[in-house]
């Protein structure tokens, strides 16, 4: 966002962001995080050899990978991350 | 002592603290740069990994932190006296709160979002992650069986409360169904399930549990506590959307609204302090030092704030500047809602006598008094006001109890799935916790049982101290500022913790405790030890990995003069 915008806003503008961000921000993430899951779970079955699991992609996964190409970065960045029990906390 | 003075005294802290100290640390120590790329930009995955404004972010941090916490320790802790309680919360946000929730952003953000399980296997050690992890999974057992006991004391205390409990749940399940089900207008849906949640209000003042259930039903500290845990339970095996959600987003707008329209009432009212400002050294919990440190801890520190810091929002700045804004910025204001709190319990009673009959029968109806007191100043009656303040009381523990629960069942799963499968199921996970939880709440002394949850919460920051100053070293930057408070912050904690532990297992060896506070005395001391225990091995851990830094550092140094 551009300074130009941010003064477009303003103080409403502002206090408008404070209020989505106490109230909703926290289940727009956890539906993004909801789809994003689901989404690598479909990948992580038919692409899987990507990231080194033993599956045969089978020819079904090949006419699926030019729409999957645009999340391959994100998928195998996702997937591959070390995480713990304090990611599910915040 | 007007409270007026104390509000404005807290504001002054919070500005010299973040115009100039926070400031000072951003721009001249860690060296905040606009230009430098952060994780969220960096590695954008558009879910967890998102460039994110810092007003959003702002209201996003001050949600995650302030729950009851804030609230409830000032509370108990003005038995020693409102002075100490307040110098505690202005000089402790001042020069440990802020320094912990900024410097956990900053360190996750320069380390490429890394959580503090990760970081600490990378900067101390392998084993210190493990340490930490086990140490987290009790640490939350604590906040569900402290917590509990609020909703519980609140819900027999204020007969209102569970009425407006219920309504609250409906409204929230119909907002999860209204928002993701059928895809209605947020804003309509908003003011349908807000106005149920205020109904529900209404009518628990019209129809109070014991007019309902009788006085012993309404009295039973069992059918509270079972109440509490299933709707946890619920809340951890259903769909996050379903449940647990949509009820923080509906409660989000009650206890806004509260405390908004209540600390306008305060400067309506602006009442003198009717309790003293010194009591004793030595109080019924304990002596001043080290237990009034660990019994006020989210307004002063606390280590929720870390983890939120660390794994939630360092992941979302766009920017390196914002993190004091959220970081620093939101403890402050955290620390004017504890300044708030002390207000309401210090003014609200005309004696010391007073304040020691209500203090025995749980924070909740001292809470919901002063709510009650505030908002009448701006026409709302006072059984309403009383109503309303009950339900902000239960919402602000539920919420995080229920939240807690299900990553219980997370950690459950982490933990022991290895052991035997049975642990990775999601009712066996979340019935374990359920069941410890019921267990703490239904035999612990509440007040112990805050000081225990605090020791750990206070702990849980001086980890967060400790690897911030390992991160430090390692990068040759000056480390004062964290090293002292992490210091303080670990013997503070070691030494409450120690001091309730003994307590709680010289009554269980020498027979002074029998039945339900056999169990509970026993548990809750076992689980203090067991903290401390685990807090040794990892300041060991960080002693070793600080005298690595500084071993290499002196190797550097020796090599620049050669």
């Amino acid at each position: 966002m551009g300074d130009g915008e941010k003064k477009k806003g303003g103080f409403f503008h502002a206090v408008k962001e404070f209020v989505y961000g106490v109230a909703a921000h926290d289940s727009a993430r956890f539906a993004l995080k909801s789809r994003a899951n689901m989404e690598h779970l479909f990948i992580l079955i038919t692409m899987g050899d990507m990231l080194g699991v033993p599956i045969l992609p089978p020819y079904y996964s090949l006419r699926l990978l030019p729409y999957v190409v645009p999340q391959i970065s994100t998928w195998k960045r996702r997937m591959l991350r070390e995480k713990d029990l304090t990611d599910a906390l915040a | 002592m007007n409270s007026i003075f104390v509000l404005v005294l807290g504001f002054i802290v919070a500005f010299v603290g973040y115009r100039f100290y926070a400031k000072h640390i951003d721009s001249k120590v860690l060296k905040a740069d606009s230009k430098r790329m952060t994780p969220a930009k960096m590695y954008m995955d558009g879910v967890e990994f998102m460039p994110t404004s810092k007003n959003i972010l702002f209201g996003y941090q001050f949600k995650s932190i302030a729950g009851a916490a804030p609230i409830i320790g000032p509370i108990i802790a003005i038995q020693w006296g409102w002075l100490p309680a307040l110098l505690w919360i202005l000089g402790g946000s001042l020069f440990i709160g802020w320094v912990q929730d900024y410097s956990s952003a900053m360190i996750a953000m320069r380390n490429d979002g890394a959580s503090f399980g990760g970081l600490s296997h990378r900067l101390i050690s392998p084993r210190a992650r493990v340490i930490l992890l086990s140490f987290i999974y009790f640490y939350l057992l604590l906040i569900a069986g402290a917590f509990g006991n609020v909703v519980v004391s609140t819900a027999i205390t204020l007969k209102a409360a569970p009425m407006a409990w219920l309504f609250l749940t409906l409204g929230g399940i119909l907002a999860g169904h209204m928002i993701y089900r059928w895809k209605k207008d947020i804003v309509l849906t908003t003011a349908i399930t807000v106005i149920i949640a205020l109904v529900g209000i209404w009518l628990g003042t019209v129809a109070p549990s014991d007019k309902i259930l009788g006085t012993d039903l309404s009295n039973s500290r069992v059918l509270w506590t079972i109440a509490a845990f299933v709707f946890c339970y619920f809340a951890a095996v259903l769909p996050i959307w379903r449940f647990a959600l949509p009820i923080n987003y509906v409660a989000s707008y009650i206890v806004f609204l509260g405390l908004f329209f209540g600390i306008i009432g305060v400067f309506i009212l602006h009442p003198n302090f009717t309790l003293p400002a010194y009591t004793n050294f030595s109080i019924k919990i304990g002596p001043i030092w080290p237990i009034m440190f660990v019994t006020i801890a989210c307004g002063a520190i606390s280590g929720w704030h870390s983890i939120v810091s660390s794994s939630g929002t360092a992941r979302q700045l766009e920017n390196e500047l914002d993190a004091r804004p959220v970081g620093a910025g939101v403890m402050f204001v955290e620390m004017m809602l504890a300044v708030f709190a002390l207000i309401i319990a210090g003014t609200i009673y005309a004696s010391p006598a007073e304040y020691g009959v209500a203090i025995v029968k749980g924070p909740g109806g001292i809470f919901a008094g002063g709510v009650s007191k505030f908002l009448g100043a701006l026409g709302l009656p006072a059984n309403l006001g009383r109503s309303y303040g009950s339900v902000m009381m239960v919402v602000l523990a539920v919420t995080i109890m229920q939240l807690v629960i299900r990553f219980m069942r997370v950690a459950t799963s982490e933990l022991l799935s290895d052991v035997s499968p049975i642990f990775r199921n999601a009712h066996v996970g979340t019935f374990i916790a359920s069941i410890l939880g019921i267990l703490l709440v239904l035999t612990g002394w509440w007040q112990y049982l805050w000081v225990l949850f605090g020791g750990a919460n206070q702990l849980m920051a001086s980890l967060a101290l400790m690897l911030m100053t390992a991160w430090l070293m390692s990068e040759g930057k000056p480390v004062a500022w964290v090293f002292w408070p992490m210091i303080f912050m670990f013997i503070t904690t070691i030494a409450a913790l120690l001091f309730t532990s003994y307590n709680l297992l010289q009554k269980v060896l020498s027979g002074a405790v029998k039945g339900q506070d056999l169990i509970g005395n026993t548990l809750m001391g076992l689980v203090g030890l067991f903290l401390v225990a685990a807090a040794f091995v990892l300041g060991w851990e960080g002693i070793k990995a600080f005298n690595r830094y500084r071993t290499i550092k002196n190797q550097a140094s020796v090599a620049a003069k050669a």
